[in-house]
């Protein structure tokens, strides 16, 4: 992502509107038991198209505006989406994804490690017992954020669109047929 | 290509995030949280909840429509529940009816005063909710009343059902409730009318049971029950909660063999996660002691 005052601030609205939009609506709906959260989303999103770096600092401030707001204890989400972010925008540095379906398994393995991450910290922050339940709403949670992946991504795409260097959503140019036909010592070479 | 002031750049950053992460967890960890941090935390907390309350309004109607669906397949199952529920109450009302006026005589005669419990001595503030907690790990909702309005922290919060939780930050104009269902929660409660005295607390990920702790072996709790807050009488150790607010019923008494108390699971009445409005219970008018004289 290009490093500007325009990049900051997309990246903060995003943090800002997608914080408010959890808090305040989302964490009421429930649909097939589960709740949709956006935030691993968004910390996914932006790791596949502004890289490791933004999606770390895009976690950690959405962890911490979510932990500042609802008075929980700052910093295990912080943490936890820090990571996630990280490792997310680590795997898009090395392996480059560019398949359109590539939101949802990134939704899927970001949702996924938040839920396991917050339960870990949480469990060794206040030593509470866990209910057996909890990780079935967090897989549910895991779906439900694979199936509303693609636009919550697509959405994502469009925002930070004009501040990024490389897209890899974007067509790639095709490369040329290796030659399969002609002299045996020209075979499987581009000429 | 290999750019090893970008990758020192990247590492840098990620260290500086991850240890101001650790920092925060560190300074607000316990009980003794910094002035000057907790000064941040509800200057965030009085910027951001208009935006929390207008985001709220406007989108309740989308949220009511995700529900809805869910709704009209629970309403059925729901109604018949209530149906029960309501002949049950009737009997348990007529009961009390009489057992009240009993009561009222025998305190006239033995010249006892009475407690007054919840409703009494108390002051409802009603407050919409306007933020909540996104993951299962905590339970906390933010309110669009504050001191402004006369809420304390400590103050009990409940729904028409019963028991939601308790006030734990206050703001001019918003406040944080702690719900029963958080993992630091912990309500003194009485199993009614056997009077049975245990410490309510929740199971991460469980909302609709929770565990009344602390019951000996020997006491016998049917399912079905009521759990009421108890309150305590003692001025030394006086409850968060006022005696008399319903919490739940009893679902399934779990006699744990090897163990001094038995654990029994409560169904709450108030649907911890579908709250629109509560009440906060503010001091109201000096909760006195009546005399009560039997005529």
């Amino acid at each position: 992502m290009i490093a500007s005052g325009g990049a900051v601030a997309r990246v903060a609205a995003l943090v800002l509107v997608g914080c408010i939009l959890q808090i305040s609506w989302l964490a009421a709906v429930r649909i097939f038991g589960a709740t949709p959260d956006l935030i691993p989303l968004l910390v996914g999103a932006v790791a596949l198209y502004a890289g490791a770096v933004s999606a770390a600092t895009t976690g950690f401030f959405c962890g911490l505006v979510i932990d500042l707001v609802l008075a929980t204890t700052p910093g295990a989400s912080s943490l936890v989406l820090t990571l996630v972010g990280y490792g997310l925008g680590r795997y898009r540095d090395l392996r480059d994804p560019g398949h359109g379906l590539v939101p949802i398994p990134i939704a899927a393995v970001a949702t996924a490690a938040y839920g396991i991450g917050l339960a870990l910290v949480s469990f060794l922050l206040d030593r509470t017992s866990i209910s057996g339940l909890a990780f079935q709403e967090v897989l549910l949670t895991v779906v439900l954020n694979a199936v509303v992946a693609l636009p919550v991504f697509a959405l994502v795409r469009r925002v930070l669109g004009p501040v990024l260097t490389v897209d890899p959503s974007e067509p790639r140019r095709r490369r040329r047929t290796v030659r399969e036909k002609g002299p045996i010592g020209l075979r499987g070479l581009e000429v | 290509m290999y750019d090893k002031t970008a990758v020192r750049r990247r590492r840098a950053v990620l260290g500086v995030l991850v240890a101001s992460s650790l920092v925060l967890l560190t300074f607000f960890f316990g009980d003794s949280v910094p002035t000057g941090l907790r000064a941040v935390q509800r200057g965030v907390q009085v910027v951001l909840s208009p935006l929390e309350s207008g985001a709220s309004r406007a989108l309740k109607p989308f949220r009511d429509m995700a529900g809805w669906t869910g709704d009209v397949f629970y309403a059925r199952g729901e109604n018949e529940r209530l149906r029960s529920e309501i002949a049950r109450t009737r009997s348990e009302l007529a009961r009390a009816h009489t057992d009240a006026r009993e009561l009222a005589a025998l305190r006239g005669l033995a010249r006892l005063s009475r407690r007054v419990g919840y409703p009494g001595g108390t002051q409802p503030v009603t407050g919409r909710v306007i933020a909540r907690s996104p993951t299962v790990w905590y339970s906390k909702a933010q309110i669009n009343s504050g001191s402004d309005d006369g809420v304390e922290v400590g103050d009990p919060v409940v729904t028409r059902d019963g028991l939601v939780g308790r006030v734990s930050m206050v703001n001019g104009g918003s406040s944080v409730i702690t719900l029963i269902t958080d993992e630091q929660s912990a309500v003194s409660a009485q199993v009614m009318p056997g009077g049975s005295g245990g410490v309510v607390k929740p199971e991460v990920g469980k909302p609709n049971d929770l565990l009344l702790d602390y019951i000996e072996r020997g006491r016998k709790v049917r399912r079905g029950t009521m759990v009421l807050t108890s309150g305590t009488a003692s001025s030394k150790l006086e409850s968060l909660f006022p005696r008399g607010i319903p919490i739940g019923r009893v679902r399934q008494v779990d006699p744990a063999e090897f163990e001094l108390y038995q654990r029994v699971h409560i169904e709450p009445f108030a649907d911890i996660r579908r709250l629109d409005f509560v009440q906060v219970l503010t001091d109201g008018p000096e909760a006195e002691e009546e005399e009560v004289s039997f005529r």
